[in-house]
């Protein structure tokens, strides 16, 4: 009509009551926004926080200071027809006394030889085994630096501390900057991080026992669990008439799942291992234990399953003339898979990080090769950590963190792959 | 006109005898004294009823009188729900359906049903009609499940709509396509008594027209039983109508009897829509 009213507030009511009841809303609204997005901020920032510290802790360890030595494998030493059985102590000590000139005394070869790994002689047979044309040459091999020079390496041990408290002298240090200087130091991915197993050497302990043990036991754990968890929930939620004993035996399998695993780790010694006879440190136990946590939760999520499968499914079914067992087998239960494998997957990937019921059976053994089967003493990923974190040596300490940043690994792998299957396979009716 | 109602007046409310079926033949399903409980309350009061061989009998009635009830219990769905309490005696041919001895699984096969909204398996199309026949055993090798499944869904009036496309889900076709599929289903099993629980409810007219059309087609050969909303439908498609109103089943007999004379002044007012 005039000036006034085209300038007017676009408002439904313009009284000043009104803009701030508006105001106040509208408050409101941006108040819950910003609770939400500082509860979302804490929950990354502290996420981040701890995947930040494992990978600067850690990643030192995913390399590896590889020394480059040539070692003359003289006939004296190693006999053509015998490789095995020749003597790669001094087939060691004449490629050591070659690495730097001027190092001529004994006592001066024994300590430069503390540059390379303890298993040095070791390494030696091996190659020399696998590859007997050597014998007679000079076989160029890249061996592990010991752990203080790999420290030094990566430059994690301080140079400006006086030398009287410092771990390397400076002598050694002088012959590790020469080496340097020949060109023979490298640092290459460490895969020993993932096929050796454990040793009380850091340079060359790997996870590998580790894996294959933890591998074992969630193997185990998912034979037990999946049928028997699967089975359970089907009768509870198919045959189970409704009364109070159901009741009493939902409650109990909902309390199962709250129980503390340690408790579970106790079980397993007092029974399993006392009681049934199964050997200490054995996939076998340990699978055992974590398929009685893992049971619960198979049984809850395949509960949930079922009971999504619509009931105009299972009209069709009865109304086509098939029985009880037919209806649940052969259009309740594939119905239902897809929601079962991500929940199984989930509590597997629950049931590979637990580590205190493992350390109560006593997987927390210190083995230096992968098991063989379930019945043969292992450790386990969250175990391995557990011992390595306790270890005095310096690279222990990045490896450890390395250890954590592989079970990660894992764990976010089977998640990926939970989360996949429920986008591919899940249904709209 | 007048004494029709005069007739109404003085009628007392009370459900219909059992009405000799127009022609003398044998009745294929018989009810006598159905009464049906859900817990403590009761859903049919005192229910008989003859539905006579190879014709379409349809159930009409407002929502929540019954109908539904009484159709589930021709065929022992009302099993599956453990608070359901049904005494009285209900016969298909001369065999009492509620005899513990029988097995209901072969009762489900000789009485077939189409529900509501379409619920076809989700699998293929060849496979959610040969399942039927394969778990009763009815054929014996690949070459007569064909036969059965392509019978079925030819009699089903779908064939020419599907023959390239047996493999898919049958949860891909449409509505009207997925109950025909459903119907397909249902006579795969050779049963002798169809019950179709408003059948075309969830489809659009054409589709509707499509059901009706089939349903006239196959009541040569099975014996048909419809429960609908729609007195159209039921003045369309049926040969007979049974008025089921709060539980009791009111009135009984052919079906242009009872939409142009009925008899009791329940019927006439949920014909002419006073109430329902």
């Amino acid at each position: 009509m005039t000036d006034a009213a085209a300038t007017a507030s676009p408002h439904y009511s313009s009284s000043e009551a009104a803009a701030a009841k508006r105001r106040r809303r509208y408050a409101a609204d941006a108040r819950l926004r910003g609770y939400g997005i500082a509860a979302i901020s804490l929950a990354l920032g502290l996420l981040g926080v701890l995947i930040t510290t494992l990978v600067v802790g850690g990643y030192p360890a995913f390399t590896q200071t590889m020394v480059r030595v040539d070692f003359p494998i003289s006939t004296e030493n190693v006999d053509p027809a015998d490789p095995a059985a020749g003597n790669f102590r001094r087939v060691m000590s004449a490629g050591v006394s070659e690495l730097l000139p001027g190092a001529e005394s004994p006592a001066e070869v024994r300590a430069i030889t503390s540059i390379l790994t303890n298993n040095t002689q070791f390494i030696l047979r091996n190659a020399v085994v696998e590859d007997p044309s050597v014998i007679g040459g000079t076989l160029a091999l890249k061996v592990p630096a010991s752990d203080p020079f790999d420290q030094l390496n990566k430059g994690l041990i301080n140079r400006d501390t006086p030398e009287d408290v410092r771990r390397l002298n400076d002598q050694q240090i002088a012959w590790f900057d020469s080496l340097r200087e020949q060109g023979r130091i490298s640092t290459p991915f460490n895969w020993g991080l993932f096929t050796n197993s454990d040793s009380r050497f850091p340079e060359v302990a790997g996870l590998a026992g580790a894996i294959v043990g933890s591998a074992y036991a969630l193997m185990v754990c998912f034979l037990i669990s999946f049928p028997v968890g699967i089975a359970a929930a089907i009768y509870l939620e198919e045959f189970a008439p409704k009364n109070r004993a159901t009741d009493v035996i939902e409650v109990n399998i909902n309390n199962l799942a709250a129980v503390p695993s340690i408790v579970f780790g106790l079980l397993g010694l007092a029974v399993f291992i006392q009681i049934f006879g199964l050997p200490r440190s054995a996939p076998i136990v340990g699978g055992m234990v974590l398929s009685l946590m893992t049971l619960p939760t198979i049984i809850i999520v395949t509960r949930n399953a079922i009971k999504a499968v619509p009931p105009s499914i299972r009209e069709a079914a009865y109304g086509v003339g098939a029985s009880k067992h037919q209806v649940t087998l052969h259009h309740v239960l594939p119905l239902a898979l897809p929601g079962i494998l991500t929940g199984t997957i989930i509590g597997l990937a629950q049931a590979l990080g637990e580590t205190a019921p493992l350390l109560l059976i006593g997987m927390n053994a210190f083995i230096t090769s992968p098991p063989g089967g379930v019945f043969e003493a292992s450790t386990a990923l969250p175990t391995q950590i557990f011992i390595w974190a306790d270890s005095p040596e310096r690279g222990f300490v990045s490896r450890t963190s390395a250890a954590i940043l592989v079970l990660l690994g894992f764990l976010i792998i089977m998640n990926g792959i939970a989360v996949f299957l429920r986008q591919r396979l899940e249904r709209t009716w | 006109m007048n004494t029709v109602v005069d007739d109404i007046m003085m009628k007392p409310m009370s459900p219909v005898a059992a009405a000799p079926a127009a022609s003398n033949r044998p009745s294929k399903v018989s009810a006598r004294n159905v009464t049906v409980h859900y817990g403590v309350k009761q859903a049919l009061f005192d229910v008989n009823v003859d539905i006579p061989a190879n014709q379409v009998t349809s159930f009409i009635g407002p929502s929540g009188c019954g109908k539904s009830t009484f159709l589930r219990c021709l065929n022992r769905m009302n099993d599956t729900i453990p608070i359901c309490k049904v005494a009285g005696e209900m016969k298909l041919d001369d065999m009492d359906i509620y005899d513990p001895r029988i097995d209901v699984v072969e009762l489900r096969a000789r009485v077939g049903m189409v529900f509501q909204k379409p619920n076809p398996f989700p699998k293929s199309i060849y496979e959610n009609v040969a399942y039927g026949p394969k778990i009763h055993g009815m054929t014996r090798n690949k070459t007569e499940l064909d036969e059965v499944v392509t019978g079925s869904i030819k009699r089903a009036g779908l064939w020419s709509e599907v023959k390239d496309r047996l493999n898919e889900p049958g949860t891909g076709l449409s509505g009207g396509q997925q109950q025909r599929l459903c119907i397909a289903r249902a006579i795969a099993t050779k049963p002798e008594v169809l019950l179709m629980d408003e059948p075309a409810s969830a489809l659009d007219p054409i589709a509707t027209a499509i059901i009706e059309e089939l349903i006239d087609e196959l009541r040569a050969n099975y014996t048909i039983i419809i429960v609908t909303h729609s007195m159209q439908q039921a003045a369309r498609v049926s040969q007979r109508t049974a008025f089921f109103h709060l539980g009791k089943l009111i009135e009984e007999g052919r079906t242009e009897d009872i939409f142009s004379n009925p008899k009791h002044k329940q019927t006439e007012d949920y014909i002419t829509g006073k109430i329902g």
